[in-house]
């Protein structure tokens, strides 16, 4: 655990001060540092009676902030408009404006705040504060009353995403027991949770908290339900958002909530919170964080259906000099992006890597091949400047590009006859409009609009498959939210979705624009027409009724209008107004070149997983659709920034790093990929029944193709579209494959192999350890292991004790000697 | 005698023993030695117990209803409690579900919690990961399974694996979340050893575990040496997980082709067809059977998941419509399957003298719910349910906690999974006090503060 260092800043108390409107600046004699300290939030508006407000005093201080709130004086200007306590709420008098002033440190803050409807008759309302009120407090949460069945006899909505719902359970059932308006007193909504008759969930409720006085008030009014013009939250703020803090330290957040009416409220008591790193930041159910580790975390504040975070930083303990930075180049904005990041948390970058390293690194992400010993020693002996930019063009242009590229889109698009509904025809209709988009490099709004712009013959338009292969509208839904928006709907198909901001409701108006798809067999195997029915609808399950078919933040339409749903859907899912489609293909694009996705895992693009460099993830999307959607735009883009050419060397401060790309991690290869290289290096191809003489694992078309050693290094069943389907971890059953198995033993030993065609033009020992050196690490072996491996070779070639002719004990020699270089760490991964 | 195949030179064996104790040593440094739980021990936060406690626990996966196995309601009307009648035990006043006939007769060796509950929500995955790992996995922390725990605090016990998970894990059972059955935190080296393979088919053996007939034992030698020599311990592996795992996956995949023992352990070819027939030629049972096998080799924690999803198979998942089961399956499938399994595993070790050092667990990852559904199924139902435990010093013969009369909610007793975990740790001597590094090193102990055991089970 990280120890608690207290303040480390300190302040000349000869200051002179400088009087502003919002913050009185303090600047120290010496000038080398400057402190502030400023009141937050920055805007205040109390609008009733029962309005409070929690200020927080932050002071910062060369960059580094402090919550200076405790220790505050606070002192308000205006006591006969708004008072404040010595914890820094503020709370109304009469209207007005009224100056709030903090002082902490020897420094000075000020802020100025309105006060309306102060003498206003006030009242708690059911949706606005009761709701939250339970929520909070786990009232209605899925373990308790918010369960499908409910608990012990009473049901509320799971986090209260039917009010109404939950309004004639607590008033209408159970005879008025619950809310007794003759006798606020006895209701049990109020004795239950402060366990004064027994109640199986325990006291979750004091009778002297703000809660109870919610609860009982809103009783004692009247009990009053839903109005037509209740407010709804429209956003929230949270403060701090972002702060750079001392290990060890605490901060508070505060959150308001805007409603639909303009107005302003402090709910940061029922607001909740959550850490996405608990090793760097822990909050409490109040809000209150404290650094517990060095790094970055996300704190998630949930209220309502909305969600948003604070993002607070320790900087790593490291001494980094200007120098240390320089060491990456700026050559596009993806560098600037991540430099920014990396002097903020106080790490390095690795050096830049060496020919070799780029080299091997560049063809495996972008074609998933290796480089040929040729091809290595032609680069390490190409002097130009340029030659790193005009590899990148060159491989983009090669025929495995396209190969290599419609694999991985084969695996969005769950390209596979392991279901019913893909023939084999289907299926390689399906593929070869992937790969055929690929290899024209066609824009990704396009490629998309082929889908879902498009009716007709499936053979004639391969792209329709996709509905073949989804043909429930609530699983075309959700397939198409997850592959094309990296947003996972399920849980909203039963309520709103606990985690995201997304209702119910939504789910239903965005499923409807599914509905009237249809699809009816064509006239050979393996055709199917894609058509618009007149008819057809989703309804929602509880009121039994459609809703008018609406994508996710777009513009609905009307339950009678003849327009094509579908084209409706097209429009607004490919087009700038959706900002999870560019996000999405970009996020996916840079797991492809990074052990890490800006966001984990990369198809997770929910409001509440933030990315880890959100100011890159932001550039690199806006340059994705700037360029016209161009995959190969932004492959080159990446590909030519100086952070994809770091070396994956560590230094001292970035050793563990794994996020914030200060150097290239290393990643297994895939399945696909090492098979095909293990191919290529021992000149045995692999061989798969049902496909044609020499096609390679990246070029199958489906999954459903026999392989032990595919099946054991992690290919994907393309079941379900999930980028965790795909594993690289690897294991005991994967070891012993390799060691006893018949894949690379059988490609090791086979006739006429590359081994045997070595042998046969009679190389030397030496040029055999230099040819296998290149093809599989893309480098010459150094001094130490060309002396190690030739006195091996050659002792391994004398044959003695073995009782094997030369010949036999030499071929069996560099087999071996192919074998060690083939299960190297050097040769699985790329680095 | 340490033997790669059979026909090979006397002289290798002496080398490969040699190589093996150096290896030894370089296991250690892999963290699969022994330092942590001999220093706990030093320290005073282990007890030591007397005798080592092997674990095997039984995943029934998809949920077993209470009310149709071991928490039976024949008094309440016919809409909850079901098609199914209670019948007597062996123990008077213990009444078991007539699908389990052969159970009935050992009721003195296990006892049954009827007070299983949890608060998260009902899917599938919560159970499991609160069984198997104590908690639920949230804020990006992923916790590890008991295995794992055991595996890093106590390193293998000889050859195998400490951990080993049969036949395959479990995969997606409806919503995206693990359920449990890795190392988490600990890190990808603490992982079990998956079999994926199924024991009941004819040819069985542990797939590639031994060299191919043209690969001589020298070969085998020298491409580990040669690999040894070219796999540099460059800087860059050392800091990726992944890469320093896959050095360790071939430790010990070296480890298992040269011992006996594993050979031994994996080969149910010495058990009589009788003994195979008894645990049912089927894929739990021969499961269940190797799962003895193994930990009368040293196994420290066999998982064995009786099904590897709820869709598309007969499992406890009765949903009552496709792609979940009917009810019918318990009488017709699942309910022998698991009789015939795990009344085997409990006699075999009872004659073997092992029962006292061998925890046994069966547990599903909820109940479901007392009506019957429209489809004639029961759905899932955290609130109440009931497992069942056995050896390792549980005290046989007793139900522990009762539910109300339409099993509905815990009466007495209530148990969490949580105390489940922290029952077993208990009895293997660990202290719950014991901290693991979670992320970035911060210590977490092993069950949440707060935690017991169930002491009833050991009174």
């Amino acid at each position: 655990m990280t120890g608690f260092c207290g303040s480390a800043r300190g302040f000349s108390t000869g200051a002179s001060r400088l009087p502003a409107a919002l913050a009185v600046v303090c600047w120290t004699v010496l000038g080398l540092s400057a402190a502030d300290l400023s009141i937050l939030p920055t805007t205040v508006r109390l609008h009733s009676p029962h309005a409070r407000q929690q200020l927080l005093a932050q002071v910062a201080s060369d960059g580094v902030q402090g919550d200076r709130t405790a220790d505050a004086i606070w002192i308000s200007d205006n006591p006969e408009v708004a008072s404040v306590d010595a914890g820094g709420v503020v709370r109304p008098v009469s209207d007005g404006l009224a100056v709030i002033r903090a002082k902490a440190d020897g420094l000075e803050a000020a802020l100025e705040l309105s006060v309306t409807g102060s003498g206003d008759e006030f009242s708690w309302g059911f949706r606005r504060h009761v709701i939250p009120v339970l929520t909070k407090k786990g009232c209605n949460s899925g373990a308790c009353h918010g369960a499908l069945a409910g608990k012990n006899g009473l049901k509320l909505t799971l986090r209260g995403y039917d009010p109404a719902a939950d309004y004639d359970s607590l008033t209408r059932e159970a005879t008025a027991r619950r809310v007794s308006l003759a006798d606020p007193a006895s209701s049990l909504f109020l004795l239950k949770p402060t366990m004064t008759i027994p109640h199986g969930g325990g006291k979750r409720i004091a009778v002297d908290s703000l809660e109870y006085q919610v609860l009982s008030e809103w009783i004692a009014s009247g009990a009053p339900g839903l109005r037509e013009d209740d407010p709804t939250v429209v956003g929230l703020e949270v403060s701090p958002r972002e702060a750079t803090l001392e290990p060890g330290s605490s901060q508070r957040l505060v959150v308001q909530a805007k409603y639909s009416d303009g107005s302003l409220a402090d709910i940061s008591r029922w607001a909740r919170y959550s850490s996405t790193d608990a090793g760097v930041a822990e909050v409490s159910d109040e809000g209150v964080v404290t650094m517990v580790g060095r790094g970055e975390a996300a704190i998630t504040v949930a209220y309502e259906t909305s969600v948003l975070y604070a993002r607070l930083t320790v900087p790593y303990d490291n001494e980094i000099s200007e120098e240390d930075f320089s060491r990456l180049s700026v050559r596009n904005y993806i560098d600037e992006l991540v430099l920014d990041k990396l002097r903020k948390l106080r790490i390095a970058p690795s050096a830049p890597a060496d020919d070799s390293a780029f080299l091997r690194r560049a063809y495996l992400d972008a074609i998933g091949i290796l480089p040929t010993a040729e091809e290595v020693e032609e680069f390490l002996a190409d002097t130009s400047p340029d030659k790193r930019r005009d590899l990148i063009d060159s491989l983009l242009d090669r025929p495995e590009y396209a190969d290599y590229w419609a694999y991985k889109w084969s695996d969005l698009l769950l390209v596979s006859t392991n279901s019913d509904h893909l023939n084999r025809t289907a299926l390689w209709d399906f593929y070869n409009w992937i790969r055929d988009g690929v290899a024209r490099n066609k824009p990704w709004d396009r490629f998309v609009q082929d889908i879902f712009a498009s009716s007709g013959s499936s053979r004639e338009n391969g792209a329709l498959n996709y509905f073949v292969l989804h043909k429930d509208t609530i699983e075309l839904a959700e397939n198409t939210t997850q592959a094309f928006m990296g947003l996972t709907l399920t849980c909203a198909r039963c309520h709103n979705h606990p985690l995201e901001k997304w209702t119910q409701v939504q789910y239903y108006r965005f499923a409807n624009l599914f509905a009237r798809i249809g699809i009816k067999t064509g006239d050979e195997p393996g055709d199917s027409v894609i058509f618009t029915k007149a008819f057809g609808d989703v309804p929602h399950p509880r009121t039994g009724r459609p809703l008018p078919p609406t994508p996710l933040e777009g513009r609905e339409l009307a339950l009678d209008s003849l327009d094509d749903r579908k084209l409706h859907l097209a429009r607004w899912l490919t087009g700038e107004a959706n900002p999870y489609f560019a996000r999405n293909i970009v996020s996916r694009i840079w797991a492809g070149f990074f052990a890490r996705g800006l966001v984990e895992p990369p198809d997770d693009l929910r409001a509440t997983n933030p990315a880890s460099n959100e100011e890159l993830f932001d550039a690199l999307a806006k340059d994705f659709v700037d360029s016209g959607y161009n995959v190969k735009h932004l492959i080159r883009r990446i590909m030519n920034s100086a952070t994809y050419q770091l070396s994956s060397t560590p230094n001292a401060s970035n050793q563990r790093d794994d996020r914030y790309y200060s150097k290239y991690q290393v990643k297994r290869l895939p399945a696909e990929v090492i098979l095909d290289a293990m191919s290529s290096i021992t000149g045995r191809e692999s061989g798969f029944d049902g496909y044609p003489e020499g096609i390679r694992a990246i070029q199958l078309p489906d999954v459903q193709v026999e392989s032990q050693f595919l099946e054991s290094f992690g290919r994907p069943p393309r079941l379900v579209c999930d980028f965790e389907e795909r594993s690289d971890d690897p294991s005991v059953s994967q070891a012993l494959h390799v060691i006893n198995g018949e894949t690379l033993n059988g490609k090791l030993r086979a006739d006429g192999n590359n081994i045997a065609s070595m042998l046969k033009l009679g190389l030397s020992d030496r040029r055999i350890l230099d040819h296998l050196f290149l093809s599989a690490f893309s480098r010459f072996p150094t001094e130490s292991e060309q002396e190690t491996m030739l006195g091996e070779l050659r002792e391994a070639r004398a044959g003695q004790g073995s009782g094997r002719s030369r010949p036999l004990a030499r071929r069996e020699a560099v087999e071996d000697l192919t074998w060690a270089l083939l299960t190297t760490r050097e040769f699985l991964f790329n680095h | 005698m340490f033997r790669l195949d059979a026909d090979k030179t006397v002289e290798f064996c002496d080398g490969l023993r040699r190589r093996d104790f150096l290896h030894a040593g370089s296991l250690s440094l892999l963290g699969l030695g022994m330092p942590e739980f001999l220093q706990m021990r030093a320290e005073g936060a282990a007890r030591d117990t007397g005798k080592d406690i092997n674990v095997i626990m039984l995943m029934l996966v998809g949920g077993p209803s209470h009310l149709d196995t071991f928490d039976m309601k024949p008094e309440a009307p016919i809409e909850i409690r079901g098609p199914h009648n209670p019948i007597k035990t062996n123990v008077p006043g213990i009444e078991i579900s007539e699908i389990f006939p052969r159970m009935a007769r050992h009721a003195d060796k296990y006892a049954l919690l009827r007070g299983c509950y949890h608060n998260a929500a009902a899917v599938h995955a919560m159970g499991h990961q609160l069984f198997q790992t104590g908690r639920l996995s949230l804020g990006g922390m992923e916790h590890p399974h008991i295995g794992s725990v055991l595996g890093y605090l106590k390193g293998a016990n000889g050859d195998l694996p400490s951990h080993v998970l049969l036949p395959k894990i479990i995969g997606p059972t409806g919503g995206n979340f693990k359920p449990g059955q890795g190392a988490g935190y600990l890190g990808k080296r603490h992982e079990p050893f998956v079999l994926n393979a199924d024991p009941s088919v004819a040819d069985f053996e542990v797939p590639d575990m031994l060299p191919p007939d043209y690969l001589p034992a020298l070969r085998v030698d020298r491409r580990r040496d040669w690999r040894a020599m070219l796999d540099r311990t460059v800087s860059k592996f050392e800091t990726s997980q992944d890469a320093r795992l896959l050095d360790s996956t071939f430790h010990q995949a070296y480890t298992l082709m040269t011992s006996e023992t594993a050979r031994e352990a994996f080969d149910l070819q010495r058990e009589s067809e009788e003994t195979r027939n008894r645990y049912g030629r089927n894929r739990f049972g021969q499961s269940c059977l190797l799962a003895r096998r193994l930990v009368e080799s040293g196994v420290r924690f066999v998982t064995v998941n009786m099904f590897e999803t709820v869709f598309d198979e007969i499992t406890w998942d009765i949903h009552g419509s496709p792609p979940f089961s009917p009810i019918s399956g318990y009488r017709d499938l699942v309910g022998p399957m698991f009789d015939n399994a795990f009344t085997s595993l409990i006699e075999d070790l009872a004659d073997r003298r092992m029962l006292d050092s061998t925890m046994i667990f069966a547990l599903g990852e909820f109940g479901r719910t007392p009506v019957i559904n429209p489809a004639g199924g029961r759905d899932h139902w955290p609130q109440a349910w009931s497992i069942v435990g056995a050896g390792g010093g549980i005290q046989g013969g007793q139900v522990i906690g009762s539910t109300d009369k339409i099993g509905g909610a815990p009466k007495d007793r209530p148990v969490h999974p949580s105390e489940i975990v922290a029952t077993i740790y208990h009895q293997l001597g660990i202290g719950l006090e014991t901290e693991l590094p979670a992320a970035n090193g911060r210590p977490l102990p092993i069950v949440d503060r707060g935690v017991e055991p169930v002491h009833e089970l050991f009174a």
